[in-house]
């Protein structure tokens, strides 16, 4: 990719994480983007002129080392006095402090006599041992040491500016002995509980919140032994002693606990699916790790987390491990695949620690998903490093990240260096200092740096967010050059990026034309809307009508909102078309509508609801947002009537064929603009239909209708299904590509765009030879937007919208959305022009508009 | 006192008449403090700088105000001789070792011993207090470091890896490393909360560690070795950076001490009855401190003050203060 992007990147990562404290974490280890942000000419320092996909690697905590220089040395003179200055704590002390405290704060609630004067403080003394037997006074014992050198290390830590870390480490130890020593008497019930009621009885209070300390922590970890051990004390203090305990002891305490919970990450852009592949067959003995559920928890604050588990057959008795592992990768993929089916329009990301990360690479080669991340990635083999030349790997066009503990057993920096640099796919390293395979940091390292094992965790889930971030809205970063209005993409954020990272895929898709049915079917706008507006992505889509009523006069605000941008850079104003195909429904729920209105009336804030009053209709919008020059926009030749002054065309049901058949007759402007349509074809497919933004439709003086586009769309959508076979592959640049200016990156790209438009069609395929009959008779019925809703595969929308269903009967079983909007987008100056510069390539946004080359000649004669 | 262990062979210094020129800084004699009935074996001042205390084989601790010179007060409880005695950071409490095998917990302002710390099988040699003077580390004779919880009187850990008395302990400014020499040659260094030894220091031919610290900032500690040396190590570096000769050190543990004036000096005792100050860095002696009539075996520099303070043996059993 091209370094401009990478840049981009680096800025808006480091906008987005600048202001958060856990940025600050690591940032000592940062400088390479301070440079970057200060010098954005300049290259990355590792850039590598046969690895231009492997981006620099990323530093997380790693210190750097220090050369030592004797020379120098000696005339310095020797500081005895100046104390080098500690690095200050990155969790809120206090808040830390508090929470470390909390055990000695209520340790009251432990004791099983509360009126008692609490033993002094040289109980040890004191303690009856009478009646004891060998195993207790062992057991006692043991605990006591644990205890005593918790002790030692609280009162030795006391006053350190990174206390609450140190204080976390020592507990962490103390319990481990503590667990050591139940455990050497395999947690005895009766001993066991014979020793928690003694030492309550006898411990003195710090001890005993030490003693506290350590069942906090046990509890995490083997909650069921402890809560067996507590049982017996919990029979005596009573049930208020009992819960205050329970509440005492419900999870342990950890430093970072302010800074984790002010700074929550958001969800990444495009609500993508994040499939997690397991690094092992799974089984009811051997649950998945605790870490593994950890992180299984913190990615679903990134977006909805489907594992993937595998369950060896036969109890895995005669499984070999390449059968397992062929299992595996077979689980994955048919997840993928089922996933693709039911909810085509998102994005898929792939995670896996260890071998899960090899299974999701590999996963990768053959389907379709939008990046991979992997956590641990085993590169070390017994027979040396992967990425040898027949290693299926290298063939990886996915964009991948890595995470590498530095320490880490499978894998080391320099060989992951590499191997990156062989791999195709754009590709990103994190590594962790001091972390092993699992991503956990050392006790040393905590210790030295003042880290928490939550604070590591989080700062790679930024990075991953980051990264995916990144891969997500990558096709933002071909399009603009000027930075965006931060407020409008707060605002516009769900529709925004969900056309980002949809046009992103295009270069992906594009490359990989094999497997057909793993592509992604484009959606039109109404689903992905719609998305949006459902709370879970996986809540199963109810029926939903886009009851778009409003009165559009020249400019409406909600769509001014969209493209606000767009706006501020072209000043121009903008116009909008709506087409509403209302269909009555007698299913309609009211407080569906309701609410929907409610998310629609913050969009178009100012226009009164007209169509509320029909609440037994629903309708199929179609948006067209024109976006040309300010003055021609309103005063375009509206076609067949279609468009006055900006009015949404309202073709209730009878009327479709009518209207319909007037857009066909567009059909012969649009053949003298092929690469116009091509343009809008292509992106409408690619970017999943919603919001499609196709620059050339207003500057064709005879196709400023947008329905004519749609019309000619829907044909050349035919059109191409029809002869996809015979499609190249891999276009060369037509006509048009001469029309790309200096906007588009590099002739790459627009390659790249024209390949993506096969691999659209190709996949559109299945839906569209079910049309073919219909697409032969196009006049007579509504078929430009049938054809167009049918396309976009809608999954489950069309099946609950009986309406929809009748209208689209002549594909029974087919689904439809209920939005399109499509927005056309011109440069004011080329409104009227019809030269091939005029076509408005020039002015196409992002690189995929460009036209394919060899289509317009394929396109049918307007009847 | 545990000093007289070693005065089997009975120094007579040698009267060194050799008149050298007084470079910078010149200490003049302010004080003779007199009042001890045996050896003084340590002066200490306090974190604020205003008393000293001093500890002595006639079983007493002597507290004196430092602006003055004055005597305030006498703490007395021990059985035998007071080796070493340290304060709290906040001024308010001493821990002596003595020959009695215990430590004492001394709160100055009522002049009583609070807390008795019983576990040393032998002379406790040398004591200090944790930064936050929540623990005390002590050396004994048993040849063992003990950890000891100041609230409570108990000893939390003993650590017993020297194989001869020990005879310094000392923590760094943060508390995180504790030094301990010995005369088995050893400079340990542990790290206070695993109670772990880090690293290991000692010179050529392991002569034996008088006494140890830890510079100011903790990067630096300052060895002290009979073999008539002082050593500054680095820390991080373990290696020797400065070499302090000129001195006699042979037979008793003395005291040495970082000041912070300018330049950088370090002060020492002598068994030649002398007191030296080294500049730091160029390692040269800048001035001889002449007054006493025994061995100086304590040292001590006024954190807030230009005062060294020095206490002599048997023959002299006074104090005296230095100032700049």
């Amino acid at each position: 990719m091209s370094h401009r992007g990478g840049e981009r990147d680096f800025q808006t990562s480091a906008r987005r994480m600048g202001t958060s404290l856990l940025f600050q974490l690591s940032v000592h280890e940062r400088e390479l983007d301070l440079v970057f942000l200060d010098h954005s000419y300049a290259k990355p320092w590792s850039a590598h002129p046969d690895a231009s996909s492997a981006r620099p690697t990323r530093m997380l905590f790693v210190t750097p080392r220090r050369h030592q220089d004797s020379t120098i040395e000696a005339d310095i003179p020797i500081d005895v006095e100046t104390v080098t200055s500690t690095p200050v704590p990155l969790y809120d002390n206090q808040k830390a402090r508090s929470v470390m405290n909390e055990c000695e704060r209520h340790v009251i609630f432990a004791r099983t006599d509360a009126d008692a004067p609490p033993p002094p403080e040289d109980w040890e003394e004191h303690v009856n041992r009478t009646g004891w037997t060998i195993a207790q006074n062992k057991l006692f014992n043991k605990i006591l040491k644990a205890l005593q050198s918790d002790r030692l290390a609280r009162l030795a830590n006391e006053g350190a500016c990174n206390e609450p870390v140190l204080r976390r480490i020592a507990v962490d130890k103390c319990a481990r002995r503590v667990r050591q020593a139940l455990a050497s008497v395999s947690w005895d019930i009766k001993l066991v509980q014979w020793l928690h009621t003694t030492l309550v009885e006898t411990l003195s209070l710090p001890m005993l919140a030490a003693y506290l300390d350590a069942l906090q922590t046990l509890k995490g970890k083997i909650p069921t032994l402890i809560d067996r051990m507590l049982m017996s004390s919990t029979t005596k203090t009573g049930a208020a002693g009992a819960e205050a305990l329970s509440l005492l002891l419900k999870r342990p305490w950890d430093p970072a606990v302010g800074v984790l919970s002010h700074n929550k990450p958001s969800k990444l852009p495009g609500s993508p699916l994040i499939l997690i592949a397991s690094s092992g067959p799974s089984s009811s003995m051997f649950p998945t790790s605790r870490r593994h559920r950890f992180w299984q928890s913190q990615l679903s604050c990134l977006g909805k987390v489907i594992p993937i588990a595998t369950h060896l057959l036969n109890n895995g008795s005669g499984v070999g491990v390449l059968q397992c592992l062929e299992h595996m990768i077979g689980a994955v993929r048919g997840k993928v695949l089922e996933i693709h089916n039911h909810f085509p329009h998102k994005p898929i990301i792939l995670i896996g620690w260890n071998t899960g990360a090899l299974v999701a690479c590999h996963v990768s080669v053959m389907e379709y998903v939008t990046a991979v991340v992997c956590l641990g990635f085993p590169l070390l083999t017994v027979d040396g490093p992967r990425g040898d030349v027949d290693d299926p790997l290298l063939d990886m066009k996915t964009p991948v990240l890595f995470v590498i503990g530095q320490n880490s057993l499978q894998c080391h920096t320099e060989a992951m260096e590499d191997f990156r640099e062989k791999i195709r796919a754009d590709n990103s390293m994190v590594v962790v200092g001091g972390a092993d395979d699992n991503l956990r940091i050392s006790k040393a390292k905590k210790k030295s740096e003042g880290l928490t094992q939550s604070m590591v965790d989080r700062c790679v889930q930024d990075e991953i967010a980051d990264f995916l971030t990144g891969v997500l809205t990558r096709a933002e970063g071909h399009s603009g050059s000027e930075p965006r209005d931060q407020d409008a993409e707060k605002k516009k954020k769900p529709r925004d990026s969900a056309r980002r990272d949809l046009a992103f895929e295009l270069p992906e898709r594009g490359s990989r034309p094999t497997s057909p049915a793993a592509k992604l079917p484009a959606s039109p706008s109404g689903s992905e809307d719609l998305s949006s507006v459902s709370s879970s992505p996986t809540s199963s889509p109810k029926t939903k009508m886009a009851t778009v009523t409003s009165v559009q006069k020249s400019s409406q605000i909600g769509t001014a909102q969209l493209l606000k941008r767009h706006v501020q850079r072209t000043e121009a104003v903008l116009t909008h078309k709506q087409a509403q195909v209302p269909i009555s429904s007698d299913q309609t729920e009211e407080a569906d509508k309701e609410d929907l209105r409610g998310q629609l009336k913050r969009q178009h804030p100012p226009s009164p609801p007209p169509g509320s009053k029909s609440s037994k209709r629903a309708k199929i919008k179609v948006t067209i947002v024109s976006h040309g020059d300010g003055a021609s926009g309103p005063s375009l030749p509206s076609q067949g009537g279609t468009t006055e002054g900006g009015k949404p065309i309202t073709v209730t049901r009878g009327q479709a064929a009518v209207g319909a058949k007037e857009l066909t007759g567009l059909l012969t402007t649009a053949n003298t603009a092929p690469s116009a349509f091509h343009t809008l074809q292509s992106r409408l497919v690619a970017s999943g239909g919603h919001c499609v933004a196709a620059s050339p439709g207003s500057t064709l003086p005879g196709s400023t209708s947008a329905s004519s586009l749609l019309q000619g769309l829907s044909f050349s959508l035919q059109d191409i299904s029809s002869k996809t076979p015979t499609l190249p592959a891999s276009a060369s640049p037509g006509p048009a590509t001469q029309a790309s200016s200096v906007k588009l990156p590099t002739p790459m790209q627009g390659l790249g765009a024209i390949t993506t438009g096969t691999g659209t069609i190709v996949r559109t395929i299945p839906v569209a030879t079910t049309l073919s009959s219909l697409g032969a008779t196009p006049g007579g019925k509504p078929t430009a937007i049938h054809q167009l809703l049918t396309n976009g595969g809608l999954a489950k929308l069309a099946s609950s919208l009986p309406g929809l269903a009748q209208i689209s009967n002549q594909a029974a079983g087919l689904k439809a959305p209920t939005t399109i909007t499509v927005t056309l987008r011109g440069q004011p100056s080329r409104v009227t022009t019809l030269s091939p510069m005029g076509t408005g390539a020039a002015s196409l946004e992002e690189s995929t508009s460009q036209a394919l080359p060899s289509t317009p000649q394929r396109l049918p004669p307007a009847p | 006192m545990a000093t007289q262990y070693f005065k089997t062979v009975e120094h007579t210094s040698t009267n060194e008449k050799k008149s050298f020129k007084l470079k910078k800084p010149n200490y003049q004699l302010k004080f003779t403090l007199d009042g001890h009935t045996r050896a003084i074996s340590a002066v200490k001042f306090n974190p604020k700088g205003n008393w000293l205390a001093s500890s002595s084989d006639d079983k007493e601790i002597k507290i004196w105000e430092v602006y003055s010179g004055t005597y305030m007060k006498t703490l007395t409880d021990h059985n035998l001789g007071i080796s070493d005695i340290a304060w709290s950071s906040d001024s308010e409490l001493l821990v002596s070792a003595s020959d009695d095998k215990t430590l004492k917990i001394w709160n100055v302002g009522a002049g009583k011993c609070t807390t008795t710390l019983t576990g040393h099988t032998d002379f406790v040699f040398c004591c200090n207090f944790s930064p936050q003077s929540d623990i005390i580390y002590s050396g004994s004779f048993d040849e063992n470091v003990r950890i000891w919880n100041v609230k409570t009187g108990g000893c939390l850990r003993c650590l017993s890896t020297h194989s001869a008395p020990v005879t310094a302990v000392h923590t760094n400014q943060n508390g995180s490393l504790l030094v301990s020499g010995s005369y088995d040659g050893l400079c340990r260094i542990w790290d206070t909360v695993s109670c772990q030894y880090i690293k290991t220091f000692m010179s050529d031919n392991c002569p034996p560690v008088s006494f140890v610290k830890f510079s100011p900032n903790g990067e630096n500690i300052l060895t002290a070795t009979m073999d008539n040396t002082l050593n500054l190590w680095d820390l991080k570096k373990e290696k020797c950076l400065k070499k302090y000769i000129g001195h006699k050190n042979e037979k008793y543990c003395i005291f040495a001490d970082f000041s912070d004036t300018d330049p950088k000096l370090i002060v020492s005792g002598s068994e030649d009855n002398l007191v030296y100050v080294w500049n730091l860095e160029t390692e040269e002696i800048v001035q001889k401190l002449q007054g006493h009539t025994d061995i100086a075996i304590s040292t001590a520099c006024n954190p807030k003050l230009k005062i060294i303070a020095s206490a002599a043996l048997e023959k002299d059993k006074t104090i005296k203060l230095w100032e700049k």
